[in-house]
């Protein structure tokens, strides 16, 4: 479960998060939703532990974030989280198994080759990343991020780059490996649309989150507008 | 990870400087512990004189040449890393944000220190291939032939210490400069010091403020370019004037080496400077400023330091040269008087000045190639 309380983040002295307060439950698809500059990306941060709120309280599966050191943070997000960026942040001179092996590493996961094959990139295995396409490159991103076991995946804007095909593709792969793996998913977005894939959105503007709710029926990558 | 054997062995600046320190520390250590045992032999006061002025040559040449190489060969190094972890900030950001630890991720950084092993080898070796040539150089009068032996502690103190300690420094270097949090590195951005805009400095114009701000974002760039001109300077002095003092082979060993340093410094310098100022040029270039408008604002504001490493160059091998003169060989009375040599100073400098501008219009041509669209691609 991860608990966000009253949580503020400033910049320069200028208030990017100004007392969020946020519940999210285990094996949750929750997306956070705002557009740019709302703070989202922000609150993604923090409850990932990559930054340090300036005041409240922010605790992930029972650890207080707040009061940790940096190398406590490290291993946090060593033991618990997965990130995917828009940016797909792949070692360039790396190849996909290397890529994922850097994931798989922390986890100790030998296995880490079922999941380059579920995203289907076995074939490219000694690709580099420049030798890959936009969606083919978030794919290994995926599998990084999952081949390291994480309990809550983190996903700043993952589609941002991609097209509306390739982007529907990446969300159906996630959001299906989610609900089969069960681990809590925390995506960020300014696109509407891709909200009503998850089962709770949070609408953030100006800092502050001035809207929760559930959606009911969860929608398929194909069913959503772009 | 993200650091490969290759990124490690490619600091070729590195692996001259030490390749230059440990080939001349090689033969002089060799000659110094060769002729140690020989003290017994001598006879008369003049072969002692001349002895023990030997003895004390080859130490000084060491500690100056291995020291100040030494402590240049750890500027760059640190140079390097830096430089290294700023290209590569995103790709170490998502290593650090996955959840690597920070001396995890610095261990990778050993690599550097193979740069040191390559150059130092390669000096060692080269030190053994000249020794013969060196020992004959360096005869004493009424000695003989001075045997050559193999000395393995030298080969522990010349190639493999300064191997582990720099591996240990690069290490040690990369976990303090990775301290930056994992976001900030992911988000390519670094924390600078505010500079205070004045009304003075807001009239100052574009270009001249230009110049300044290249000159203040890299500061490590003035150094090498000054440390280049100070190694032309110097040596090139020195190997000129030191023809009566010791052998015109000697010398021009030691301008050959001056030329050697001066050349690959400066290229590190410069090219370091026109790939981080890619963007402004190209930007520049689009706005239509001219070539020389261009070539000024980033590589304008070196030649003052240029020059300064000129002059200190030219009076610290006096300097050196004296203390030679009137310290080290001062019981051998056929030392000859050394003066400030005038008209190697102009030639140097006169030397100095054509290949420096030569070299500048070199760039100045190359950053007039940079394009937009080039600049473009590769974001």
């Amino acid at each position: 479960m991860i608990k966000a309380q009253n949580v503020v983040k400033k910049y320069n002295s200028q208030e990017v998060l100004k007392g969020v307060s946020l519940d999210i439950n285990d094996g949750e698809f929750v997306v956070i939703l705002g557009a740019s500059g709302s703070g989202k990306s922000t609150l993604l941060s923090l409850l990932s532990g990559l930054e340090k709120a300036d005041s409240g309280l922010i605790e992930c599966n029972g650890v207080r974030l707040d009061n940790l050191k940096d190398d406590e943070l490290t291993k946090f997000r060593k033991e618990q989280v997965g990130f995917i960026f828009q940016q797909y942040f792949l070692l360039s001179h790396l190849n996909v198994d290397d890529n994922v092996k850097l994931g798989a590493n922390l986890a100790a996961n030998k296995d880490y080759g079922q999941i380059i094959e579920a995203v289907g990139l076995k074939d490219k295995m000694k690709s580099k990343p420049s030798q890959l396409s936009g969606g083919e490159q978030q794919r290994v991103c995926i599998a990084r991020a999952l081949a390291k076991n994480p309990k809550i995946l983190f996903l700043d804007e993952p589609t941002g780059a991609l097209d509306e095909k390739t982007g529907r593709e990446v969300l159906d792969y996630i959001v299906n490996l989610q609900r089969q793996k069960g681990f809590t998913m925390v995506m960020v977005t300014h696109n509407a649309n891709i909200a009503d894939m998850a089962e709770k959105v949070v609408k953030m503007n100006s800092g502050e989150i001035v809207e929760v709710y559930n959606n009911d029926a969860q929608k398929s990558a194909y069913e959503i507008g772009w | 990870m993200v650091v490969s054997v290759k990124d490690g062995i490619k600091l070729v600046g590195i692996s001259i400087v030490c390749c230059c320190a440990v080939f001349v520390c090689t033969f002089m250590l060799n000659y110094y512990l060769d002729i140690l045992p020989l003290e017994s032999e001598l006879s008369g006061e003049y072969m002692t004189q001349l002895y023990n002025a030997q003895l004390a040559m080859a130490k000084l040449t060491t500690i100056v040449t291995g020291g100040i190489l030494a402590a240049i060969a750890v500027i760059m190094l640190f140079f390097y890393i830096k430089l290294y972890i700023d290209s590569h900030a995103q790709q170490l950001g998502i290593i650090k944000a996955f959840g690597y630890s920070r001396g995890k991720i610095a261990s990778k950084f050993w690599v550097f220190g193979l740069s040191v092993f390559v150059g130092c080898a390669l000096g060692f070796g080269g030190g053994w291939i000249a020794m013969r040539y060196i020992y004959d150089e360096m005869t004493i009068e009424g000695m003989g032939e001075i045997a050559i032996h193999f000395h393995t502690g030298l080969l522990f103190a010349l190639v493999i210490i300064p191997t582990v300690v720099f591996v240990a420094l690069s290490c040690l270097y990369a976990y303090f400069a990775l301290q930056r949090p994992a976001l900030q590195l992911l988000k390519g951005k670094f924390e600078k010091a505010k500079s205070k805009v004045g009304k003075e400095e807001k009239d100052r114009q574009f270009l001249w403020q230009m110049c300044l701000k290249t000159l203040s974002g890299k500061k490590s760039i003035v150094f090498f370019v000054a440390f280049s001109s100070f190694c032309f300077s110097a040596m090139v002095q020195m190997g000129l004037s030191m023809e009566n003092l010791t052998s015109a082979s000697m010398g021009y060993m030691i301008l050959m080496i001056g030329l050697i340093l001066a050349i690959v410094t400066m290229f590190m310098a410069v090219t370091t400077l026109i790939n981080s100022n890619k963007k402004n040029v190209s930007l520049m270039k689009a706005f239509g400023y001219s070539m020389k408008e261009r070539s000024l604002s980033i590589l304008g504001g070196y030649v003052p330091f240029a020059f300064l490493g000129f002059g200190v160059g030219s009076a610290y091998q006096y300097g050196l040269l004296k203390i030679m003169v009137n310290i080290v060989f001062a019981d051998v009375e056929s030392m000859p008087e050394y003066n400030f040599d005038v008209p190697v100073f102009f030639l140097t400098l006169a030397l100095f000045v054509v290949c420096y501008f030569a070299l500048m219009t070199y760039y100045a041509f190359k950053l007039n190639r940079i394009s937009v669209k080039e600049v473009m691609i590769e974001n």
